[in-house]
């Protein structure tokens, strides 16, 4: 976090500077089945980041030694274009996206059920063409819209959501400004389905009050997007009567 | 009386949804069980036989089966052996004795290289994927004409019809030989004007199979056919 | 990875080629419809976005600035890359920038750098000291046959949208990118024994060599290669020059058109 602390972040009327309540989360659309050459794929676009995900596979895994005996192994790549973001990225992998994309493979093998596919790899890629804070939550929504997508049997889908604290609030789905300039962010993977959680990560600071009311808000969100995401993947198939 | 396949609004579910109480219900593919209810695992339709609840996805990999028949591609040659691309995830092997020819050691080259497309069998899979294919049975054999098109596995028994009804309309309307492989390959054989309106058609299939318009846009398929006048 | 070529694909294609037809329906010289957006992505300052058939190409323009070279001093640069992601199509494995990724960015780099459709001295700001890099970043999320062509068209279509981002630098007011000319690729590859343009998957998977064809608004050559296997003869090139400028022009035109709008 930044934590600056003399940006304005909040309004006078208790509202945030793009207008949004405090419980309030952008605008969120999704979209199944757009890359034609993948197994599986989905768009989501959440507020004005844009994050694509593309899944390959079950498909013998190579090289042999991250092979599982008794299950498949989830290879997951989270990659941010080098123009997603106001200053450009050096291609490539780098420390951020090693460890977003390891905890990400980590959630998605705890729905997906592995077991059915031993000795196999599912290809995960995640791209993320435009960033504007919550990148990693976008893509592990994308990733499970996907991964439904391609047939995958999953035991549930995985929410990407976050909150956070600013000039002392607990806020839903940070933005850029409060991204920067904020006191907390708190990224979870949520099964909209069992209220599991699947993906945890938190950097700042939060008292345990402001920690429950962060994921009261993470939890009332992922509902929310949980909807869209199951009209994403119903909508690929309308006008179906099998 | 709860066949789910007629009458009632098809339910179209995604992964983790709950599809109803497991009490007194089998659970079928697709599915399983979680505390009382029964959960969908795939995004598919589901399916109420007898007391199985089941899920068919609207999406798979091809996952062999002994028995399935298969068009697949020469991928690796060894002195005894065939690899062979299945379109799943494992590669399947042929060995040699289960080759339509007598193969001395060694020779396996001269028989198929790399890129041969064959009919052949699943002869065999164990639980880590492990594939054997035979090519001895009747009708198995090196496909040394025509062409290979693909569908979505799941759309296979939709794209053979009750009883192979739509395959053979397909087939008369085309005038083509076509087998269809339980691995999504589709070979077809016949003159040039035949395939073209099969790949049409099982475009066609793999696009809007599912759709209420099926019906109408294969008929209207069906009047552009090279067979049309003799239908 | 390397894909498998059925021999009855091969086949299929040199049967279809002796009647003059394509695997899809296509005239020998007929391209794919093409869907072209600009300026849709929210961080690039400049962008686009090409759909053809089931290829799928983003570009997008990023601006820093940089000390120029010592025998250069009153010129910026221009750099273009594009990357083959994993996420394009199952043969593309990770790992750093693969020879193709390599090539299909630089051919698109010479088209455009060669038309000069940019004027280096205008990305100077304080001569010997201070420049502008402009940088395009083609970014393939889908490939579907003939990825040369898509992007090489997203990255001028891109490049021609582009604002100077001078503001956010400190070094005066945004202003658009003076780019003069929209440079345009046009590939063929030979397919059952002969030309054909704009390759889908299928005709890519099982045809031979390739050739990229950059012309600049006055129909002149900026950029050529023949990649892959096999050798071509004079009146072949003559052939598919002359198909090159008619496509190309039909590019330049939507272009102009998605500009207009």
């Amino acid at each position: 976090m930044g934590g600056y602390g003399d940006v304005q972040l909040l309004r006078d009327d208790g509202l945030r500077l793009d207008g949004r309540k405090l419980d309030e989360m952008r605008p969120v659309s999704i979209e199944a089945g757009i890359l034609p050459a993948a197994d599986g794929s989905a768009m989501v676009t959440h507020g004005l980041n844009v994050a694509v995900a593309a899944v390959y596979g079950p498909m013998e895994a190579h090289p042999r030694k991250i092979q599982r005996q008794d299950r498949a192994v989830i290879d997951v790549r989270y990659n941010m274009a080098p123009f997603s973001t106001s200053d450009r990225i050096r291609p490539g992998f780098n420390r951020r996206s090693r460890e977003i994309s390891k905890v990400t493979a980590e959630a998605l093998e705890s729905v997906v059920l592995v077991e059915r596919y031993p000795r196999s790899k599912i290809r995960v890629e995640i791209e993320i063409l435009a960033a504007e804070a919550g990148t990693r939550c976008a893509g592990l929504t994308a990733a499970a819209v996907a991964l439904a997508d391609a047939g995958i049997p999953m035991r549930d889908l995985i929410v990407g959501v976050a909150s956070g604290k600013v000039e002392g609030i607990v806020v839903l789905d940070l933005d850029k400004a409060e991204d920067n300039y904020g006191q907390a962010d708190l990224p979870v993977g949520i099964l909209p389905n069992t209220g599991e959680i699947a993906f945890l990560q938190m950097d700042g600071d939060l008292s345990p009050d402001e920690y429950n009311l962060a994921m009261e808000y993470n939890f009332k969100a992922a509902a929310e997007i949980h909807e869209i995401m199951v009209d994403a993947l119903k909508r690929r198939y309308e006008g179906g009567e099998n | 009386m709860s066949n789910g396949q007629n009458g009632a609004e098809l339910r179209l579910v995604t992964p983790g949804m709950a599809i109803g109480p497991s009490a007194g219900m089998r659970v079928g593919s697709g599915a399983l069980a979680q505390n009382d209810t029964i959960i969908a695992t795939r995004l598919g339709w589901v399916k109420q036989l007898n007391n199985t609840v089941s899920v068919d996805p609207i999406n798979s990999a091809y996952m062999p089966r002994s028995g399935d028949l298969i068009v697949a591609t020469v991928a690796e040659v060894r002195n005894n052996l065939w690899f062979m691309n299945i379109n799943g995830p494992f590669q399947g092997l042929l060995p040699m004795s289960l080759a339509p020819w007598k193969v001395e050691f060694g020779a396996a080259r001269q028989h198929m290289g790399i890129g041969d497309v064959v009919l052949a069998r699943v002869q065999e899979v164990d639980e880590c994927h492990n594939v054997v294919l035979t090519m001895k049975g009747v009708g198995l054999r090196r496909l040394n004409q025509g062409s290979v098109h693909s569908i979505p596995v799941t759309h296979i028994e939709r794209l053979r019809g009750e009883g192979n009804a739509t395959i053979q309309r397909l087939r008369d309307a085309c005038d083509c030989r076509i087998i269809v492989g339980e691995n999504g390959k589709v070979w077809v054989d016949g003159d040039a004007d035949g395939i073209a309106w099969a790949r049409q058609a099982i475009d066609l299939v793999h696009t809007s199979g599912h759709k209420k318009t099926f019906e109408a846009d294969m008929s209207a398929l069906e009047k552009n056919a090279p067979n049309n006048g003799d239908a | 990875m390397v894909e498998l070529v059925p021999t009855l694909l091969r086949q299929e294609l040199a049967r279809l080629a002796e009647d003059d037809l394509r695997l899809d329906g296509r005239g020998q010289w007929e391209g794919r419809d093409v869907d072209l957006q600009i300026d849709c992505l929210y961080n690039a300052e400049g962008s686009a976005k090409v759909v053809m058939g089931k290829t799928i190409v983003y570009a997008g323009v990023k601006f820093e600035l940089r000390t120029p070279w010592p025998d250069r001093p009153s010129q910026g640069s221009l750099m273009c890359g594009a990357e083959l992601r994993p996420v394009a199509h199952r043969k593309y494995e990770p790992g750093p920038p693969s020879p193709q990724s390599i090539e299909l960015g630089r051919v698109v780099d010479r088209g455009i750098r060669e038309s000069g459709c940019i004027d280096m001295e205008s990305l100077c700001i304080v001569p010997g000291e201070k420049v502008w890099g402009v940088m395009i970043d083609i970014h393939v999320l889908s490939d579907g046959g003939n990825v040369f062509d898509a992007c090489g068209l997203a990255a001028i279509a891109a490049l021609r949208t582009a604002v100077v981002p001078a503001e956010r630098f400190d070094v005066g007011e945004d202003y658009t990118l003076k780019v003069k000319g929209t440079p345009i690729m046009a590939s063929f590859t030979r397919v059952g024994g002969r030309y054909i343009y704009d390759p889908s998957e299928e005709e890519e998977l099982g045809g031979d060599e390739r050739i990229h064809i950059t012309l600049g608004d006055e129909g002149h050559l900026h950029s050529l290669q023949k990649g892959l296997r096999g050798v071509f003869t004079p009146a072949e090139f003559a052939e598919i020059f002359d198909v090159a400028h008619q496509r190309c022009a039909e590019l330049r035109k939507l272009v102009a058109t998605q500009e207009g709008n």
